[in-house]
């Protein structure tokens, strides 16, 4: 099953006939994502990649179905591709652009809470279902199918755990990258909900970092689970200054979280396994009766 | 990216916050000028120009300021070329600077305003809500890091929706946390209105008003400002983006950033160069783990060429506390032979004289290895961060 993405989802890109878009659209539909269609102001009615392009995201849901759409859109342009999105009722946005002004994720926030659309992003490379669905820009050729669902907060640690997955013998069942900015469109509560609910998930590894709460709220949702699968965690940046940077210092002001050891006994006191270090992931992995 | 104080006081004062009257000054006599058009007679402030905190608790380093820090009270206007003179081309060290302080290259001279009660103002972004938050303390000329971490109480959190903005009930908490009665209300509700609207209007991440004053007649009055804004809406703000005070960075921070790359300095010997922020931290709490300390970290990023990245590379390669180097780098959208190419044309220019240990994993991974092999440098590879970072501490301890 897998979550937020499989074979038979219906993929739309927003900026498709841009250059990283065309790159990377071209590689997902190799690899088997149903992308359907293309979103590019002035370019409606083209063809690009073998599927249409449209004006608008409006356009496009009149003429087909979407069930997911991939924003490949500069960061400040997110805003607005999202409204589109959002309004036209899209259930899952992907957001791969970094450096989305904080004020627009405000906003953006704010749309999202009043609708029944999902993002994930911005700075991400994405969501991967591997040989089934890929949204953004992970590099396909390190996943493989499998029962490991993983979650992070950093885009290039989540290659090093899918590496760590593959040296445990196991696979992925979908890999979900957060995002690495301050203010992100889902967090790992949700991601963590939606892998207990999936069949073919059967643990998880999560990946967080010293600057925000995700981690302490993701602890909180997974001591009251009544049934649990396996959750494997990895916290970067234990050895940094404290307060260090501007979401770590904002997080110490408003909510009083002091340190990455101190967010790392909250999810063990959890249920959670912490690891020290990324390497030791796959040998706890082993040694889980999956 | 910060401003100054006088420059956020400016804006703060164009949004209709009250502000002391005050005047820049870059030279004694024209502080003695600006003084005497503030007014004819004392006290006076004048105020070091850096951008860090602390100002007044600190010292200055380069030649003799007279034992005070940098903002002081003056009340003989014959006093204050003497007292800008001690301040100006001298460097100020405060708990917020590092050991090696800031250069005051000017003074912002004030009309002393005599308030009544001091309080801490701050806004800031709860990223993990998300919400603008407003931060009201009773202590005042201190970090609010260190007042959250050690005296977390005596911060009150309200959380502010940006399309509604601060409400009654809102204004009632903030009274009664400082003990004031609700005759102040409605000074209150228009100088947090109008410092909202400000955080708003221009992408601002940090507002502090540290401290806020109560003026005779109950208006707020802001003493001090601190505005930092968000560096990726500044194309929002051309006229922000113009205050940039390239003197507030260091010259490797400034070529980085010209680069697109994200530089940060600590305090140890290693230098990292790594893609992403999350194989930053990885990397340096797996040095410090090994008994190491990371000297400072180069995050490159996809989508630049082999010469900004050989650029990048010889800021750590030349940092002169640099005596090794690890480079872990996971090929995607950046592919790992730019990596190699970037450090072959470092290796040229500046020379590579001390420990390089790679980690390459992803795009182009072996074509990177071999342009590395071919060119004989003494280089050495490592499959994983783990063999890097103990390769690395095998090399230091030989170079020992």
């Amino acid at each position: 099953m897998a979550i937020l993405a499989n074979k038979n989802t219906r993929v739309l890109v927003q900026g498709i006939t841009g250059m990283q878009a065309t790159f990377h659209t071209k590689r997902s539909i190799e690899g088997g994502t149903k992308i359907i269609a293309g979103v590019s102001p002035k370019h409606g009615g083209e063809t690009h990649l073998d599927v249409p392009v449209f004006n608008t995201v409006a356009d496009a849901v009149r003429e087909m179905q979407v069930d997911a759409s991939v924003l490949f859109v500069p960061a400040m342009a997110v805003k607005s591709a999202v409204r589109e999105a959002v309004e036209a009722q899209i259930k899952l946005i992907v957001s791969i652009a970094q450096g989305v002004p904080v004020h627009d994720m405000l906003e953006i926030r704010a749309m999202l809470k009043s609708s029944n659309t999902l993002m994930i992003g911005p700075n991400t490379p994405g969501v991967i279902t591997p040989q089934e669905a890929r949204l953004g820009i992970f590099p396909e050729n390190i996943h493989h199918k499998g029962c490991i669902g993983v979650v992070s907060r950093s885009s290039t640690l989540t290659y090093e755990a899918v590496l760590e997955t593959n040296r445990a013998g196991f696979g992925q069942s979908t890999v979900v990258g957060l995002g690495d900015d301050m203010i992100i469109g889902s967090d790992f509560t949700d991601m963590l909900s939606r892998f207990m609910d999936d069949d073919e998930t059967k643990a998880i590894v999560m990946l967080g970092k010293a600057d925000n709460s995700y981690e302490q709220m993701a602890a909180a949702y997974y001591k009251g689970l009544a049934r649990k699968k396996p959750v494997i965690a990895f916290i970067a940046g234990a050895s940094l200054p404290f307060g260090y940077n501007m979401g770590y210092a904002f997080d110490i002001i408003t909510h009083g979280h002091v340190t990455v050891n101190d967010k790392k006994e909250i999810m063990k006191d959890a249920g959670i396994i912490v690891v020290d270090r990324m390497s030791q992931i796959h040998e706890v992995l082993q040694s889980l009766s999956l | 990216m910060n401003i100054h104080e006088y420059q956020a006081k400016k804006i703060l004062a164009q949004y209709g916050i009250v502000v002391p009257d005050g005047g820049i000054a870059y030279t004694p006599a024209e502080a003695k000028r600006v003084a005497q058009k503030l007014s004819s007679r004392g006290p006076w402030m004048l105020k070091s120009q850096i951008q860090s905190g602390a100002r007044a608790g600190g010292h200055f380093i380069t030649h003799d300021a007279g034992g005070r820090g940098g903002i002081r009270q003056v009340t003989q206007i014959t006093n204050i070329p003497y007292e800008t003179a001690q301040m100006l081309n001298n460097t100020l060290v405060t708990e917020q600077t590092g050991p090696q302080g800031k250069l005051v290259t000017k003074v912002y001279v004030e009309k002393f305003e005599e308030a009544r009660h001091l309080f801490y103002a701050g806004m800031i972004i709860d990223s993990t809500v998300p919400a603008i938050t407003l931060l009201i303390s009773d202590v005042i000329n201190e970090d609010i890091l260190k007042i959250a971490y050690r005296k977390r109480d005596s911060i009150l959190r309200i959380r502010l929706r940006f399309d509604v903005g601060i409400d009654n009930e809102q204004i009632m908490q903030i009274l009664d946390f400082l003990t004031l009665d609700k005759s102040y209300a409605p000074a209150f509700r228009d100088f947090f209105g109008k410092l909202l609207f400000t955080f708003i209007n221009l992408d601002a991440l940090m507002i502090e008003i540290n401290p806020v004053g109560i003026l005779p007649d109950k208006k707020l009055i802001a003493l001090d400002a601190k505005i930092s804004f968000d560096n990726n809406a500044l194309f929002r703000h051309p006229d922000i983006a113009k205050m940039f005070d390239v003197y507030e960075y260091d010259s490797r921070t400034l070529r980085a950033m010209n680069c697109g790359f994200r530089y940060n300095e600590f305090d140890g010997n290693i230098g990292c160069i790594v893609n992403g922020s999350g194989l930053a931290l990885e990397a340096m709490d797996l040095i410090k783990e090994a008994g190491m300390a990371t000297a400072c970290s180069l995050n490159i990023r996809g989508g630049v060429d082999k010469d900004k990245i050989a650029d990048g590379i010889k800021l750590i390669m030349t940092n002169p506390r640099v005596e090794g180097i690890l480079i872990n780098i996971l090929g995607g959208f950046l592919r790992c032979n730019l990596i190699a190419e970037g450090i072959l044309i470092a290796s040229q220019d500046v020379g590579l004289n001390m420990p390089l240990i790679i980690r390459f994993e992803g795009t182009n991974r072996e074509e990177a290895k071999n342009i590395l092999l071919q060119s004989k440098l003494p280089i050495i590879f490592a499959d994983t961060i783990n063999e890097a970072v103990y390769q690395l501490g095998e090399q230091m301890k030989d170079n020992d």
